[in-house]
């Protein structure tokens, strides 16, 4: 599957995989607070599961899970996406269901191997109710894995360190916009450096 | 009930990139003008370096109104039209000229005159089946000047490429003749800027740096650009981006002559039985008013502007406002506008800073710039790279084949090519057709009850044909830069929602035909003037705002030079 960065170009084409609720503005939180779970530790076992498949820890340093991508998601679904979190908890549930039609043990019990074949079914269109789901997931996981730390994922600017986006700052000069030279990585977001907030 | 409030001499709605302009000469001119704005004040606390808070989470807004009436959009007639996802507007002092790109065009003299020069040069049959396009009632060299007095009013940076016929390589040499050079020069040169210009002229194009309504050094007592990078769908932390919040909006309040009412929701425009415009009723925290105005200035996005006038039924104009000839929402145009080649470079490209309007473009295969003979299609596309890149849709690149979507082979794809991969802008000439139109859907409304705008938009086939033929020039242009791969992935179904969004009341010499006079006056109402995009009557290669500007600042000069007439 194909993706577009959404830029404010292409709202529409490129938003045609998350369901309308996924982006509608609800009052939110600011930055740094940090809601009650959205979801129970049966569901977050499933979505952990889903998303180190995604993004695995491995030789290049520390994937979706130790990036604390879980917390992200389940902090969207708790208020800026509680619009979705019934579809959500669905999609993990449907993948439940999968994983064992298919491989006859729940999502979060399968080796590394076998999860991945469940991924693979679903991302090879074997799994029609689960499509839109998986992409949904695949997005949420790259928002946090290289969004800001605020908000939960990114930890410790992993995300940033592997892509070698240097960081935010606010006046941005020449010396840092040079190909030959580029800005080594200094771990700084608009909220600030170090760990997260909000734990 | 309304409360019936004082009359005042002019009443705007909408108080953003079209009327934030028009208010100056207004009120400069010593006339009255009360602006309804639903958004409220911004200042540069509010906006953020902040992919989530920008891009994502899209809260570069004050207030809700746009969030409520997201058009819906269907390609055929026997469709349900599904409501969008995000707004392609906002509401704020200043509106949507605080999270643009600030790319700031010229529209080129050929998309003034499509149909005549079209038929001129290759005959009748050359125009596209089922396009209603017109001539614009108004000419460049009539608009030059207002472009010019935009330039220099709100500041604009930029080389330029023709002034009075001379031709400079280092601008737009492409462009309509313009009477002097740019306010400032372009924003910062760098090595991308520089590779991808070299690029070009290795390809055989004329590559330019793109115009950009940012400050390139200090101007007006406004810092210069902090490139920091989150410019796009974010607002100017250092007031650097000219937005109308922080250049026309203020000057014309110096005045003393323009009150902005903040969080007024514009509910209806109201007219007499002669069909004059007596001024507009809206709700502010739950209140109701009338606002009564000699001249009514429809100011508002385009399928804003549009929804309005359908909503405003009245004795006079039982279909909608100074809509007795059924052209409201005709001639709607979504810009053909698309990242559709992207291509894979060697090494890191370091355009994660920088602004969106740090750009190169090449327009040899836009407008009527190359002959068509033989082509099958008319117009053509600008093409843009340009800095500006942010971490999460980074991540989400394309991997050309050699990796997978998700796992370790993908962390590995991404984490070398996250920085080093680009996708071209290409903007078409768009033009307006019959199976293309705005009105109101039948199912979906707002808050208050009032339904929200449809968007019908029907198959195309001259614009894909540009587009792909432009497409193939960008994969030059990237092949010529070093890039190892290169993709297209056609945009089959055209523009859905678009911040580019034109026509709808598109102006013109006949009722018959279009919405508003040359000047921008209801042809049905002669004082409700209409600004912004839904005024167009093609939309050019290029961004839209600059022109929609040029032509507010006409319309408000030509109402003070008019006054007693349209507002008698």
């Amino acid at each position: 599957m194909k993706e577009t960065p959404i830029t404010r170009r292409t709202v529409l084409a490129g938003a045609t995989l998350i369901p309308l609720t996924a982006i509608r503005r609800v009052e939110a939180q600011q930055p740094g607070a940090a809601p009650a779970p959205a979801m129970n530790a049966e569901q977050r076992k499933i979505l952990d599961a889903f998303i180190d498949r995604i993004i695995p820890k491995d030789e290049l340093g520390p994937g979706a899970v130790e990036c604390g991508v879980g917390d992200y998601i389940d902090r969207c679904l708790a208020d800026y996406l509680a619009a979705e979190k019934p579809l959500f908890l669905d999609g993990l549930a449907n993948l439940d269901v999968f994983a064992l039609r298919t491989q006859g043990i729940a999502f979060a019990s399968l080796t590394a191997d076998k999860q991945d074949a469940v991924l693979t079914a679903i991302d090879n269109n074997q799994a029609p109710n689960l499509r839109g789901f998986f992409n949904r997931v695949r997005r949420l996981t790259l928002e946090g894995m290289f969004g800001d730390p605020v908000y939960g994922g990114n930890k410790n600017f992993a995300g940033w360190d592997l892509i070698r986006y240097p960081g935010a700052k606010l006046a941005v000069g020449p010396e840092d916009q040079s190909m030959k030279t580029p800005p080594k990585p200094f771990r700084k977001g608009l909220y600030g450096a170090g760990e997260n907030h909000g734990h | 009930m309304a409360t019936n409030l004082k009359p005042v001499d002019v009443v705007v709605v909408g108080l953003g990139a079209a009327a934030g302009v028009a208010v100056l000469p207004l009120t400069r001119a010593g006339i009255k003008v009360t602006a309804l704005e639903a958004g409220s004040w911004m200042q540069p606390g509010d906006f953020k370096a902040d992919e989530i808070h920008n891009n994502v989470r899209r809260r570069v807004t004050t207030g809700t109104k746009v969030w409520d009436e997201i058009p819906t959009f269907r390609v055929s007639p026997d469709q349900r039209a599904r409501q969008g996802a995000a707004p392609t507007m906002m509401n704020a002092v200043g509106g949507t000229s605080i999270h643009y790109y600030a790319n700031s065009w010229r529209f080129h003299p050929w998309d003034f005159k499509v149909r005549s020069e079209t038929v001129r040069r290759y005959g009748a049959s050359a125009i596209p089946k089922g396009s209603t396009v017109e001539d614009w009632p108004l000419t460049y060299d009539d608009l030059e000047p207002f472009y010019d007095t935009i330039e220099y009013e709100i500041g604009v940076s930029g080389k330029a490429g023709n002034v009075q016929g001379k031709i400079d390589p280092k601008g737009n040499v492409f462009e309509g003749a313009r009477r002097r050079e740019y306010p400032m020069p372009p924003l910062r040169d760098t090595d991308f800027t520089d590779m991808m210009q070299a690029a070009a002229r290795k390809a055989g194009f004329h590559p330019h740096r793109s115009p950009a309504a940012i400050n390139s050094q200090p101007r007006n007592g406004r810092s210069a650009c902090a490139y920091h990078g989150y410019c796009d769908t974010g607002g100017c932390h250092v007031k650097a981006k000219n937005s109308t919040a922080v250049t026309t909006i203020p000057a014309a309040q110096k005045t003393g002559n323009l009150t902005i009412v903040e969080r007024a929701h514009v509910t209806r425009i109201l007219t007499d039985d002669n069909g004059k415009t007596t001024g507009a009723l809206y709700v502010r925290d739950g209140q109701e008013f009338f606002q009564p105005a000699k001249v009514v200035l429809l100011a508002s996005y385009t399928y804003e502007n549009v929804r309005m006038m359908l909503l405003s039924k009245s004795k006079a104009f039982p279909n909608g406002f100074a809509n007795n000839h059924g052209q409201v929402g005709k001639h709607y145009i979504g810009h053909w506008a698309n990242r559709e080649v992207t291509g894979l470079f060697p090494a890191d490209l370091n355009i994660w800073y920088g602004a969106n309007a740090q750009g190169v473009v090449v327009n040899n295969w836009a407008e009527d710039n190359f002959d068509h003979a033989g082509l099958g299609f008319i117009g053509g596309a600008s093409l843009t790279v340009n800095h500006e890149v942010h971490p999460i849709a980074a991540s989400a690149m394309p991997t050309f084949g050699r990796a997978p979507q998700w796992g370790s082979k993908w962390k590995k794809f991404v984490s070398q090519n996250a920085g080093r991969w680009l996708g071209v802008y290409a903007q078409c000439n768009s033009l307006p057709y019959e199976n293309t139109w705005l009105d109101l859907d039948p199912e979906v409304k707002d808050k208050l009850g009032d339904p929200v705008c449809r968007i019908t938009s029907g198959p195309k086939v001259n614009e894909p044909r540009a587009s792909a033929y432009a497409a193939k020039k960008a994969e030059e242009w990237f092949r010529a830069a070093g890039a190892i791969e290169v993709i297209t992935v056609p945009n089959a179904e055209g523009p859905n929602l678009s911040t580019h969004a034109t026509g709808g009341t598109r102006m013109g010499l006949k009722a018959e035909s279009s919405v508003v006079d040359p000047y921008g006056f209801a042809h049905e109402s002669p004082n409700l003037g209409i600004l912004g995009g839904s005024t167009l009557v093609t939309h050019g290669a290029r961004n839209p705002t600059l022109t929609i500007q040029a032509l507010s600042w006409r319309t408000a000069e030509h109402l003070v030079k008019n006054w007693k007439s349209i507002a008698g």
